[in-house]
């Protein structure tokens, strides 16, 4: 999957300016970069959710706007940080709707066996009967993360999955992101605004500013000094933590 | 919250620390120069649309079935300057006084609720104040205009006050939705009244508070409506406060407001505009939604700068839309609110669709937009 | 497929297939439940002060009855369904399709005909041609307009609807301006025809609307296999591989049609969507659009059946039935309001 000169112009403002890079197959990559550097908008057009105004997305060999939608939702899975539902909905319910792209409203016994494997494995059995809204912040992203595993994609799209969770939720978040890339073999792309997460948990990153690619490659290779002070405009210090390179800014 | 961060948005930077009042003081304080600068700048548009409105107020008075001309007048004829005191004089005064009032009384609910798709059309005040109208006529069959007025008043302001009440409980997750709400609100009103005039076979009479017209505007019928004059003036002295309530609870009680009495107090200026509208003219849609938007178009939200304009913008619509009234059928008229509704609607959706392609400087950020970074 | 744990056990799983058979057969039951309801309420307004002993008698006021019965069923299940859906798609529980602006439009239509061509005309008097020439004006006029806007705001539902608002208020006041130059008598007559009745309703009416609502339905069928999905919301939709532009525009047209059926046959009924989607709702607490649908159209039949029981034996015709559904709905509407703790 790679993007050619993905350009997206919003009122006349050019928010991302025919940028270009690969996704490793694989490996959990980080988008970063400051507020309005575009990193959601490259997310939105990268998953067909957002229209591009001009270059390509290409997905297996396809221009992502020529895949039949129903096709494409086996493949690729995408998960906003937009989720408001007015039904009443319990979390099993909601992770059913994984299983959507492949058999309708018309569950398998196959679609059973992965929605409950995916419900175990996000550690929801205990309340898979609960409704969703009644469910705390980190509950409800869990319960929205089973429901993209029971998708069974090989690509998965999250967009700041560790928004508005405290540490211990963001943390777990984290490493469950990790695991379904070193034990599913997912390629997972996310948007993330806390630089340490994506250092630690990730494999490539890729830093975004004013709409165009700042930097891009191993977390290695981005997380330096004069890379991060570059991107953010303020002063970084990077330590070494368990073979990560973590940064401190002030 | 939500509905109203949307709009905080909206505003660019600058335009929100200009509504800091203190902020605004100190500019004028230190730079007086400054502010004469500004005098020329500020009102050119507002000079520009007093000598159109007066340019079409005279025509106004000279355009009708008998033929006035100012010759005539000048030289003291008796006939003619009957006509002019008893039927082109009031009607010129409750255009005015219409296209005034009910513009600045949606500016007003737009500030107030910091949402640009309220009016006394989208926030159940005319409606309201129809079934007050209506209440008048089956309780007190012999009830003057005055008395009329005040059950207008009445319930166009409780309407307008449980309107904006709900409105400020409840999280919109999108602007659009208060309109909505607000229509269906003033549906049900209008249920209620429609079935009332049922019941008492008077739905036809009732229809001429439905439609809104100048023709049966004559000396002694219309005075009640010099009541928007007062309230105008009200509305201008506490712009400011309207437009610092429109921030927030919290953002004018940090700049010691008293957020209920002001909201309150703005709600029922603008209702008692309306009902005082509705009454003597019936009621006319649109003026208080569109006219208040263009003017933010090229102005922007602040109220006092932008108050006399919608005023005078007000007028002009309405004076146009009253010409065309008359001219279209001559020498018949077709009801104001007729060529309002058109008019009205057609640039209404204009507007809808400007803001839709160009969002931000049109009325408010288009808010659905999905994932905009 | 899934390596990683494995927690499901086969124990465990069953009892959850359990638990989702149980709930699904909760809603059957209250289904179940309100249906008879609905029997018990078309038999007492069928027999409620029938004339057994005359034959003659007996078949008249079966004639009489059994059409009117028949059509409120109908718009029940027409009204109901389409409010379901309305909601589902605007992803809103407090509107009702009343927005989309058909009553005005009905009442739009009418006036027109008395106006130009008289009370005396064809198009007034003869109630066939009459449900004729509105269903194909509001079907087409709707038609149009709608997919006509949903292009032009690039599939904006929120935007269609309020440009919806701004038109439906556009054919008010050109009615309203016609009313007010109407001949006195032609207005009493017109009068007649734009409060909602039932009683002028007959066979032919209902077999035509059966037909077009069946039409509907039956092209309507995959996009309502969606509806669960789309309540998801936009993004999560698309991501489940929905084609949402498409399905949304649709389904709501397929709204559209499906209040103008119910519209041209019995005139302007506001407000009970809105209630019986809601308590269809409550009652059932689930997300499964089927039963959504088939409760508020069960529920609907029981107020209409019901209400119009009340109103020709307790208020003896004094009040129309519309009267009460707007009452009662803008009550219900303002209780709605003040319960939503979530976002609207």
């Amino acid at each position: 999957m790679f993007a050619k000169n993905l350009t997206k112009i919003y009122y006349g403002k050019t928010v991302v300016d025919s940028v270009n890079f690969e996704i490793p197959k694989g490996k959990v990559l980080s988008l970063i970069g400051p507020n309005g550097a575009g990193k959601s908008t490259v997310m939105g057009m990268i998953s067909r959710l957002v229209a591009s105004d001009a270059g390509l997305v290409d997905f297996e060999g396809t221009a992502i706007h020529k895949w039949k939608s129903r096709d494409l939702s086996k493949r690729l899975a995408i998960l906003t940080q937009t989720n408001n539902i007015q039904m009443k909905l319990t979390v099993r319910e909601l992770v059913s709707f994984g299983r959507f792209p492949y058999s309708g409203s018309h569950l398998t016994a196959k679609d059973i066996e992965i929605i409950d494997q995916a419900i175990g494995y996000m550690e929801l059995t205990q309340m898979q009967e609960q409704f969703i809204d009644e469910l705390s912040g980190g509950q409800r992203q869990r319960a929205y993360i089973a429901m993209v595993i029971a998708q069974d994609t090989e690509y998965v799209l999250l967009d700041e999955p560790t928004n508005n969770l405290d540490i211990y939720h963001a943390t777990n978040m984290m490493k469950t992101v990790r695991r379904m890339c070193d034990e599913l073999g997912k390629t997972i792309i996310l948007v993330l605004h806390e630089i340490n997460y994506a250092a630690f948990y990730s494999d490539y990153i890729c830093a975004f500013v004013g709409g165009r690619i700042a930097k891009f490659g191993t977390v290695k290779e981005v997380m330096t000094k004069e890379n991060l002070s570059e991107i953010y405009g303020v002063n970084f210090e990077i330590q070494e933590v368990e073979g990560k390179p973590l940064s401190i800014y002030y | 919250m939500i509905c109203k961060n949307l709009e905080m948005t909206a505003m660019t930077i600058e335009e929100r620390s200009i509504a800091n009042v203190g902020t605004f003081f100190m500019i004028y304080l230190i730079s007086p120069w400054g502010r004469l600068l500004d005098l020329s700048k500020n009102y050119s548009s507002t000079i520009v649309l007093l000598i159109s409105a007066i340019a079409l107020s005279v025509l106004s008075i000279f355009i009708g079935v008998i033929n006035l001309t100012p010759a005539d007048l000048l030289a003291g004829n008796f006939d003619q300057m009957e006509i002019l005191v008893i039927s082109r004089l009031p009607r010129l005064l409750a255009i005015l006084c219409t296209g005034i009032g009910m513009s600045v009384a949606g500016l007003i609910m737009q500030q107030l609720c910091m949402n640009k798709f309220v009016s006394p059309t989208t926030g159940a005040t005319i409606s309201s104040a129809q079934f007050g109208i209506l209440l008048a006529l089956l309780f007190m069959p012999s009830s003057t205009i005055w008395s009329r007025a005040i059950f207008a008043a009445i319930c166009a302001i409780l309407g307008t006050w449980i309107f904006v009440w709900f409105v400020q409980r409840i999280q919109f997750k999108d602007v659009i939705m208060v309109p909505l709400v607000g229509i269906m609100f003033g549906n049900v009103i209008g249920g209620v009244s429609g079935y009332l005039a049922y019941q008492y076979e008077m739905t036809q009479a009732v229809s001429s508070w439905l439609v809104g017209s100048f023709s049966t505007i004559l000396q002694g019928r219309y005075e009640f409506v010099y009541l928007v004059v007062p309230l105008v003036i009200i509305a201008f002295i506490f712009a400011n406060h309207f437009n610092i309530v429109g921030m927030g609870k919290d953002f004018s009680q940090n700049l010691g407001i008293n957020y209920n009495f002001v909201l309150f107090m703005g709600l029922s200026i603008a209702a008692m505009i309306t009902a005082s509208v509705v009454v003597v003219v019936g009621s006319i849609s649109y003026i208080g939604l569109i006219v208040p938007n263009i003017v933010a178009m090229f102005k922007g939200d602040k109220i006092r700068g932008t108050l006399a304009d919608t005023a005078l913008s007000g007028a002009l619509f309405v004076l146009t839309c009253d010409l065309i009234a008359r001219v279209v059928i001559a020498p018949y008229e077709l009801p104001i609110e007729l060529i309002v509704g058109i008019l009205g609607s057609l640039i209404f959706v204009a507007i809808l669709a400007y803001r839709l392609n160009h969002g931000r400087k049109a009325i408010g950020r288009r808010s659905a937009e999905g994932i905009v970074q | 497929m899934l390596k990683g744990k494995e927690l499901a056990l086969p124990a465990k799983h069953r009892n959850r297939q359990y638990a989702i058979e149980t709930k699904k057969k909760n809603s059957i039951g209250k289904l179940l439940s309100i249906a008879a309801l609905v029997v018990l309420a078309v038999i007492l307004y069928m027999t409620l002060n029938v004339r057994v002993d005359n034959p003659k008698l007996f078949w008249y006021s079966m004639s009489i009855r059994t059409p009117k019965v028949i059509a409120m069923l109908l718009v029940a299940f027409c009204i109901g369904g389409a409010s379901v859906v309305f909601q589902s798609v605007i992803n809103n529980t407090v509107v009702t399709p009343c927005l989309l602006g058909m009553n005005s439009l009905y009442t739009l239509i009418h006036t027109t005909a008395v106006f130009f061509f008289g009370a005396g005309s064809l198009a007034a008097r003869n109630t066939n041609v009459a449900f004729a020439v509105d269903l194909a004006l509001m079907g087409t006029i709707a038609t149009f307009i709608y997919s006509f806007m949903f292009k032009k705001t690039k599939y904006n539902v929120l935007y269609v609807l309020l440009i919806g608002t701004v038109l439906s208020s556009f054919f008010s006041s050109t009615q309203a301006t016609m009313t007010r130059i109407m001949d006195p008598n032609e207005y009493d007559t017109l009068l007649a025809t734009l409060v909602a009745s039932f009683s002028n309703i007959n066979t032919e009416i209902i077999v035509f609307a059966v037909v077009v609502a069946a039409l509907v339905i039956f092209v309507l069928r995959k996009d309502l296999a969606l509806l669960n999905v789309i309540t998801l919301g936009k993004e999560q939709a698309i991501n489940l591989g929905v084609d949402y532009d498409r399905a949304i525009k649709r389904l709501l047209l397929g709204v559209v049609l499906f209040i103008a059926i119910a519209t041209a046959m019995v005139g302007p009924i506001s407000f009970l969507g809105l209630i019986i989607a809601n308590l269809s709702r409550q009652l059932l607490r689930t997300y499964r659009h089927g039963y959504l649908i088939a409760g508020s159209a069960l529920i609907g039949m029981v107020l209409l059946v019901g209400g119009q029981l009340i109103v020709e034996h307790v208020f003896v015709y004094s009040v129309p039935i519309s009267v009460f559904i707007t009452v009662g709905g803008g009550l219900y509407f303002l209780y709605l309001l003040l319960t939503q703790k979530r976002r609207l």
